[in-house]
């Protein structure tokens, strides 16, 4: 994504979630926001199948029957 | 004032023994603080009428002649995100001064007092924990003990530097993504992150709860050892705990490491770590009889997918704190917390999903090997303010650099000691730590190795100049 393309997307989706941003800010968090992008493709290139659940943490009640305490 | 107090386990016997009271250790501690937070900076909040009354309190029990707990009379201080009764919670920022005092303290502090240990303050961090060199625009950068113009580490920056400083023997910190294991390695003392799930978190401010796990530093493995079981808790009210029961390391601490299948980690792990880092590596590699190089799978997508979760998690988690108090966050990271609050939930998500296969990828290495070595920081404690560092050849920002080492092992949650070395050559006087790192609630295993270096002389702490 261009430096521009992320910009716009962080001025957008921070007025989604009212977040107010002075443009040096916005600049600042684009930035950031293209150095995670670059990690994200890092884990797109990772091969998931549709059963990889993810990590967990949630459990709806304990204890879970028949489990040792 | 200088010198360093008795180790945690002699002067807890001490005490015991009637050698020395609970009040004089006590003196000695804050005496010392008192001589060198000036300048140290490890402290934001002293807890010394506390730590009177709980001192008091050991030598009442021992003039009734009761047997004292294993830690009676030790001090100790917090990262200042646990709760402590009639204190402010703070976790490094300004926003939560306007917080009311916390009404018990956190489970963890809990388990110290009835170990027997004193409370003597809380202690600096980076902001809500998003740091590694605890330079804190609000409280101001914790110094370095061993070289004043350089970073702790951090985020439990004032946790490494208070021990290291001899003003405490042993404090408790947390760790998302390194922050026991930097601070223990740029202080250059004993620092142990448990298995993710072991200790409860239970009245400690949160960072990235799927991440987040506390742990204490040490002035020695006895120190880790005997703070670490009083610690545990099978807590059922932390949905992060899933420990169930206590399992004590102090009873096989010196069974050695005969029989224990040791690697040193390769690629990724040396790929980043600066010539005294490896060295540091090989030192302990060598005490150890450690001689295969073993590759630790998908390291540098955990760290990717380890910094999206935290990025996503904690940015998620102040979201409140970044629409209406920005202004009053810590400059460093304040951009970067909005980021997080701002990337896309299928970044969080295929993280998360990754983790899972990550799991049984770093499990089933463990099958083959009980303990893996890797430096915990790719280099020595940087200048305060340093903005970028090099690497074998590569230029880096400096400040999310320092946790390349730790954050892959954390978000595997296998539990860690940070073994403080003191390679030399371009790190010159100042060290550098080793993780040595178990699999999964084998905690038991990296601190016998731990013992093993320390009786040797290969990893211990030095005595600072202030």
């Amino acid at each position: 994504m261009s430096d521009d393309d992320m910009l716009a997307y962080v001025r957008a989706s921070a007025r989604l979630l009212g977040l107010p941003l002075d443009e040096a800010r916005a600049a600042r968090v684009a930035g950031h926001l293209q150095r995670t992008a670059a990690l994200a493709a890092l884990l797109d290139r990772m091969d998931l199948a549709v059963e990889d659940e993810p990590a967990e943490i949630y459990c709806p009640a304990r204890p879970v029957p028949g489990a040792s305490a | 004032m200088s010198g360093f107090p008795l180790r945690t386990d002699v002067l807890a016997h001490a005490i015991a023994a009637g050698q020395l009271s609970a009040a004089e250790a006590l003196a000695q501690s804050i005496a010392r603080i008192e001589a060198t937070d000036d300048r140290v900076n490890a402290f934001t909040a002293r807890t010394f009428e506390r730590a009177r009354r709980e001192a008091a309190d050991i030598d009442a029990r021992r003039a009734r002649g009761e047997t004292l707990p294993p830690l009676a009379g030790v001090p100790y201080a917090v990262k200042n995100l646990f709760d402590i009764e009639g204190e402010v919670t703070l976790a490094g920022s300004k926003i939560n001064r306007d917080d009311p005092p916390a009404r018990t303290d956190a489970v963890l502090v809990q388990r110290m007092r009835a170990a027997g240990a004193v409370l003597v303050g809380a202690l600096n961090m980076d902001e809500y924990a998003y740091g590694f060199t605890t330079e804190n625009s609000h409280h101001g950068p914790t110094r370095n003990p061993h070289d004043l113009t350089r970073s702790a580490g951090g985020s439990s920056g004032g946790s490494g530097a208070a021990v290291a400083a001899a003003q405490v023997n042993l404090s408790l910190g947390s760790d998302t993504n390194g922050s026991i294991r930097v601070p223990s390695s740029l202080c250059g003392v004993w620092g142990l992150k448990p298995t993710f799930g072991r200790l409860s978190r239970r009245g400690s401010y949160p960072f990235v709860h799927s991440i987040d796990h506390l742990g204490p530093f040490a002035d020695s493995v006895e120190g880790l050892a005997l703070s670490y079981d009083a610690l545990q808790y099978p807590d059922t009210q932390d949905p992060g705990c899933h420990a169930r029961a206590v399992q004590a390391v102090l009873p096989s601490l010196t069974h050695g490491v005969a029989g224990l299948r040791i690697g040193v980690l390769g690629g990724y792990f040396e790929e980043w770590a600066t010539a005294p880092a490896r060295a540091a590596v090989q030192a302990v590699a060598r005490a150890l009889g450690a001689r295969d190089e073993v590759l630790w799978p998908n390291a540098a997508e955990a760290r990717a997918a380890a910094f999206i979760v935290t990025a996503g998690e904690g940015g998620s988690l102040h979201l409140n704190h970044l629409r209406q108090r920005a202004d009053d966050a810590e400059p460093l990271s304040v951009d970067r917390f909005i980021a997080g609050a701002l990337q896309p939930a299928a970044w969080t998500t295929r993280a998360q999903r990754f983790r899972r296969v990550y799991r049984d990828q770093v499990n089933a290495l463990f099958k083959d090997w009980d303990v893996l070595l890797a430096p915990a920081t790719p280099f020595a404690a940087p200048v305060l303010g340093t903005e970028w560092v090099e690497i074998n050849g590569e230029r880096l920002p400096c400040r999310p650099s320092v946790g390349l080492l730790t954050q892959p092992v954390s978000f595997a949650g296998c539990p860690v000691v940070a073994a403080p070395l003191w390679p030399g050559g371009e790190a010159g006087p100042l060290p550098i730590g080793v993780q040595i790192i178990a699999a999964p609630w084998r905690e038991d295993l990296a601190l016998r190795a731990a013992h093993v270096l320390q009786a040797a002389g290969v990893a211990r702490l030095k005595e600072t100049t202030l």
